[in-house]
C-alpha cells in the first residue's frame, strides 16, 4: 500500500505523528468543550479559535510532508531543518518574553490560574507557528 | 549569493522537480535557491554542480554587497 503512495516507511511515519499529535489534540478539545456545563464565554471562543488556527496549521505541515513524499521527494531536507532551526531558536526567545508579559498583567488582573497557563500554551503554540510562517516564506539566507 | 541554476537548468532541459529529485532537495528548497532567498550548503552545492557537470564558482557567485 504504501509503495503505491510511493511513500516510505520512515517519511511516512514522520507525516504520520503530525497527524496523531493533531488528532489528539482535536480529541482533547472535543472533551473540553463536552465538559462545558454553562454558557460559552467570548475568552473560551478564542481558545477555541486559536486551537483551530494551530491544529490546521500542524495539518498543513502534515499535508505538505506527504504530498513532498509522494513526488519522491525528502520530507525534510537542510532548508526545513534549517527553517525549523530558526524558528524554535526566534519563538523560544519571543515566548520568553510573552510568559514576562503574562506574568506581569496575572498580578492586574483575576485570572484562574489554569487560564493563565493555558493562554500561555496557546501563546507559544501561535508564536511558533507565526515564526515558521515568516521563514518559510520570507527563506533564510545567511546563517 | 547569486547563482545560475535557472539558466542551467534550463539548458539541461530539467524541471525544478527534476533536479530536486536528483539532488535529494524538496521543490521548495530550489525554488528558493532560484530566488537566491536561501545560501546552499557547501554539500549542496557540490551537487548541484555535479549534476551539471560544472563547477561550484560557475553556478554559485559571492556578492560581497548583498551577502
Amino acid at each position: 500500500m504504501l509503495e503505491l503512495l510511493n511513500l516510505n516507511i520512515s517519511d511516512m511515519k514522520k507525516a504520520l505523528i503530525i497527524f496523531i499529535v493533531a488528532a489528539l489534540v482535536i480529541a482533547t478539545s472535543i472533551l473540553w468543550f463536552m465538559s462545558f456545563s454553562e454558557k460559552l464565554r467570548l475568552a473560551d471562543l478564542v481558545t477555541a479559535a486559536v486551537l483551530i488556527l494551530v491544529v490546521g496549521f500542524a495539518l498543513f505541515i502534515g499535508f505538505k510532508k506527504m504530498s513532498s513524499a509522494r513526488r519522491g521527494e525528502p520530507v525534510e531536507d537542510e532548508m526545513s531543518k534549517k527553517v525549523m532551526r530558526k524558528t524554535a531558536s526566534y519563538s523560544y526567545y519571543i515566548s520568553l518574553y510573552l510568559w514576562l508579559a503574562i506574568m506581569y498583567f496575572s498580578d492586574k488582573m483575576d485570572f484562574e490560574t489554569h487560564v493563565i497557563i493555558g493562554s500561555g500554551i496557546l501563546g507559544m503554540a501561535l508564536v511558533f507557528t507565526g515564526c515558521w510562517l515568516i521563514f518559510n516564506f520570507r527563506g533564510v539566507r545567511n546563517e | 549569493m547569486n547563482n545560475r541554476i535557472r539558466e542551467y537548468r534550463a539548458r539541461y532541459s530539467l524541471t525544478q522537480e527534476d533536479l530536486a529529485k536528483k539532488v535529494n532537495v524538496r521543490r521548495e528548497t530550489i525554488v528558493f535557491l532560484e530566488k537566491n532567498k536561501y545560501n546552499p550548503s557547501l554539500r549542496l552545492a557540490y551537487d548541484i554542480a555535479k549534476v551539471f557537470g560544472s563547477k561550484i564558482e560557475e553556478i554559485f557567485m559571492f556578492d560581497q554587497e548583498t551577502d
